[in-house]
């Protein structure tokens, strides 16, 4: 560390809030009626590109397929976003097969870590986030109320289940499902995303690892969008 | 009471050529055998109503000051009966008809008929006043003396039903400033049209107009009314709603809309809503005026309202309207505008809408309002075009069923209709707001668009016209337009190349713009179009450095400080991600970008926001720093 960081003071406009990154993070008061929508992350964002693989093992055999998704839509309001999915050099099918999922953004307000739906149980729910290391500084809490009283505003990962809703380009009769979602741990700072798949008639814990794709570019760039 | 100037009678002297029967009625209209008179006045008066042809052409011939004499200067009844009517009929709907009324002074002199003490010159006297006063060129009427204010009580206290009226009307057809509402509201108006709302179905009508213009955005006024023996008039106003005749309902209907968008506390109730919407979305079905003006209310109703968007939405509203803009008459351009707003209201914030809208195939409808003459017409066409276009499942939607548009696919109708170019003349409008929104609606679509749209799309504009659009006097334009360049520069790396067409006149109009300091929403946008073009080669990253340090240069120009220390978190956001990208290690000059941008001070700035109070602006920072370091930064 630089000698002159003690002494330089020039532009200390900022409110300086120290924020330990391995304690779990609270929300001041009990209210869960008040939540707000977690703050926008740049990478996590419609136009953003991730690129990786998922693990598909079965009985036989363990065999990967690379999987390139795009963000096609972000409503931190509602905790919704949506994108495509890309599945390539699948077996089953001679083409490409793109599929169509909607997420649930875990943020206290419009979902919580329990899932409730799509069979998964409470017991599920937490077999499956507690395989994220970033989740252990959460878990206890989690465990007992449910994480109400997490801050996860503040926090620099974000959790979400993507579940896909239809294939895009192909017909259901391809041999791959959709019928299950995957949880999902998205890294703010680099934009990477691991996710595991649940569905009860699939082998379990399948691994989705990717990371951000800037097509060949050196840097990160961003479009946008506005509908108001 | 508020004059126009008076002019004396006379008329062209062409009118007196005979064998023209049109010219013949005027000799006769100044005869002074009375029945004679009398005769050409109704002769006119049966001409011209409802006929707007023939009121222009007997306009031109100078009957109004013709008929104005007669008015003036007659003492019999059934005279003044008849050329009052007369003058009412060229004011009824008919803009131009009004003002030849108004100049020729007949305003006071049918005043004076309400003083008469015969009833039917009287009734003729308000009903023509009535039609001058629906009109936007009706004298303004002066609240604030009191004895304008006597004058208009006893005009409501009246039992002819045309004067109390024409009270209502007078009041209807106000401004509505707050201090009006407030003299009104002090002296007992909202008492005295609430009766009105009892009375016959013309005072029905011109107490519901009134009462919008009075509770219009004025909460006090509102809890006034509500008020009023327990919320009796609310009810009976609620109860119009689903009244027989279509102009009542409608009236209510707006009268409710006024209400709610001023105090929605009063309406708690999901079925009043819910019915608010229906009536609405059946009145817009009414060919005449009642029509148009409830496609315009229906649009004040949803606006910015979700759970309303999602009740009309629910009752088809998305299928209605587009019904009725697909019928292929001429419709009225505030129905037009009204149906068009309707529409972007409830794109604006539902997935569903936007869906369903899509898939009715109305881009050529929505193309052809682009071009419409109305410039009202135009800006909301380009609204509902903005708002629905960036619907995120139709993108990949496009390849299934029967969705017709995929903006991602070069097949898409909207390109071969030409509806690029029409946003690109929108851009180019005097009105800011059209220009604006055809900005934006252009942005939505070059969003991840594929290169051959973005080359279709430049190859319209080029580099001079995009300096135009970022240098635009409005500050919201410039915002835009930079956003539109901002995606434009996105996707591959050939999408750069953009910016430095003619020698980078673009990117020097980027960089000039930001050194101007603007403000924070256009500068958040000017520093991704840097941030993008930064993600590309060792050229497109030293241009870029180029643009943030022109030689030579003061200190104080460094707008990048400044922009690090603003108080818009996306702003420090979007400045550093340009330093990400500059010092990104994957290039062979990094490190000496690295050692400028610390010489300038721009490091050490971000040392001292390690804990910027935004989540995503303090892990950018701490990218660059850890980047810094393995630098060797010391």
């Amino acid at each position: 560390r630089s000698d002159d960081d003690d002494d330089d003071d020039r532009g200390k406009k900022m409110p300086v809030r120290v924020v330990e990154s391995n304690a779990a993070p609270q929300v001041s008061g009990n209210d869960p009626g008040n939540r707000s929508p977690l703050p926008p992350s740049s990478l996590l964002a419609a136009g953003q590109a991730f690129s990786g693989t998922q693990n598909v093992s079965n009985q036989q055999k363990e065999e990967a397929w690379r999987v390139n998704v795009q963000i096609q839509g972000v409503d931190l309001e509602h905790g919704y976003l949506c994108g495509t999915m890309e599945a390539l050099n699948v077996p089953m099918a001679d083409t490409p097969v793109i599929t169509f999922w909607e997420g649930e953004i875990v943020d206290g307000k419009n979902y919580t870590f329990y899932t409730g739906k799509w069979e998964a149980t409470r017991e599920d729910d937490m077999r499956h986030w507690s395989k994220f290391p970033s989740f252990a500084p959460l878990q206890g809490q989690v465990e007992s109320d449910g994480g109400r009283q997490l801050d996860l505003s503040n926090y620099p990962y974000i959790f979400m289940r993507w579940k896909e809703q239809y294939f895009v380009n192909v017909g259901t009769d391809c041999g791959l499902t959709i019928a299950g979602f995957y949880y999902v741990c998205f890294s703010c700072s680099d934009g990477s995303i691991s996710g595991f798949y649940y569905d009860p008639n699939s082998s379990p814990f399948q691994k989705l690892e990717l990371k951000t794709v800037n097509e060949g570019k050196s840097g990160f760039s961003f479009s946008s969008y506005e509908l108001q | 009471m508020p004059t126009s100037s008076s002019s004396s009678s006379s008329f062209s002297s062409a009118a007196s050529s005979s064998g023209n029967r049109q010219a013949d009625v005027f000799s006769r209209l100044a005869s002074s055998d009375p029945e004679v008179k009398l005769k050409a006045l109704r002769e006119v008066k049966n001409q011209i109503i409802g006929n707007r042809t023939k009121k222009l052409s007997f306009l031109k011939l100078g009957a109004v000051p013709a008929i104005a004499s007669a008015l003036s200067d007659s003492e019999c009844n059934s005279i003044l009966v008849q050329s009052a009517a007369a003058l009412g009929s060229f004011a009824c709907g008919f803009e131009a008809g009004v003002q030849a009324v108004l100049d020729a002074g007949v305003f006071p002199l049918l005043l004076r008929l309400l003083t008469s003490s015969d009833e039917k010159v009287v009734d003729a006297g308000a009903r023509s006043l009535r039609m001058i006063f629906q009109s936007n060129q009706a004298p303004k009427y002066d609240f604030l003396q009191e004895k304008n204010m006597k004058f208009l009580f006893s005009l409501l206290n009246s039992e002819n039903e045309n004067v109390s009226g024409l009270g209502a009307s007078i009041i209807a057809h106000a401004c509505g400033t707050t201090v009006q509402q407030q003299v009104l509201c002090d002296a007992g108006v909202l008492e005295k049209l609430v009766i009105l709302l009892d009375g016959s179905l013309s005072q029905r009508e011109a107490c519901l107009e009134s009462l919008a213009t009075v509770l219009k955005n004025n909460p006090e006024a509102v809890s006034r009314f509500v008020g009023l023996e327990a919320g009796r008039y609310l009810s009976s106003v609620t109860e119009l709603t689903k009244d027989r005749y279509p102009r009542t309902r409608l009236l209510s209907c707006l009268c409710l809309v006024v209400i709610y968008n001023t105090s929605p506390s009063y309406f708690l109730n999901m079925g009043t809503k819910s019915s608010l919407v229906t009536t609405l979305l059946e009145l817009l079905n009414d060919h005449g005026q009642s029509g148009d003006d409830a496609a315009l209310g229906l649009s004040s109703l949803i606006a910015e309202k979700e759970d309303l968007q999602k009740l009309a939405y629910e009752a088809n509203a998305i299928k209605n309207i587009v019904d009725i803009l697909k019928t292929g008459s001429e419709l009225h351009p505030k129905r037009l505008q009204g149906l068009f707003l309707s529409l972007a209201e409830l794109c604006s914030k539902l997935e569903d809408c936007r869906c369903s809208f899509l898939s009715l195939e109305m881009l050529d409808l929505l193309v052809n309002a682009l071009r419409h003459k109305n410039a009202d017409v135009r800006t909301a066409a380009c609204i509902c075009f903005r708002n629905a276009a960036r619907s995120v499942k139709v993108a990949v939607l496009g390849a299934l069923s029967n969705i017709v548009l995929d903006f991602s696919s070069p097949k898409s109708t909207f390109i071969e209709y030409g509806g690029i170019k029409q946003l690109i003349e929108l851009s180019k409008s005097m009105d800011p707001n059209a220009r604006c929104s055809a900005l934006r609606a252009l942005r939505n679509l070059m969003f991840l668009a594929d290169n051959k749209r973005k080359e279709l799309f430049y190859s319209e504009v080029k580099a001079q016209g995009f300096v135009s659009l970022i240098s635009d006097p409005e500050p919201t334009v410039q915002e835009q337009a930079l956003a539109l360049l901002r995606n434009l520069v996105d996707g591959c790396i050939n999408s750069i190349e953009f910016v430095f067409d003619e020698d980078g006149l673009i990117l020097d109009t980027v960089g000039k713009q930001l050194r101007k300091s603007p403000q924070a929403h256009m500068a958040i946008q000017g520093m991704y179009v840097l941030t993008n073009v930064a993600s590309g080669t060792e050229l497109h990253k030293e241009a870029v450095m180029q643009q943030l340090f022109p030689q030579p240069q003061a200190e104080s120009n460094n707008f990048m400080l400044k922009f690090l220390q603003s108080h818009e978190s996306q702003l420090r956001s979007a400045t550093v991600w340009t330093i990400i990208n500059l010092i990104s290690p994957s290039s062979p000059g990094a490190h000496d970008r690295h050692v400028k941008l610390r010489d300038e001070g721009i490091i050490p700035q971000l040392k001292n926001m390690v804990n910027d109070a935004c989540l995503d602006v303090k892990i950018r920072i701490r990218t660059v720093l850890s980047q810094s370091m393995s630098f060797g930064d010391n």
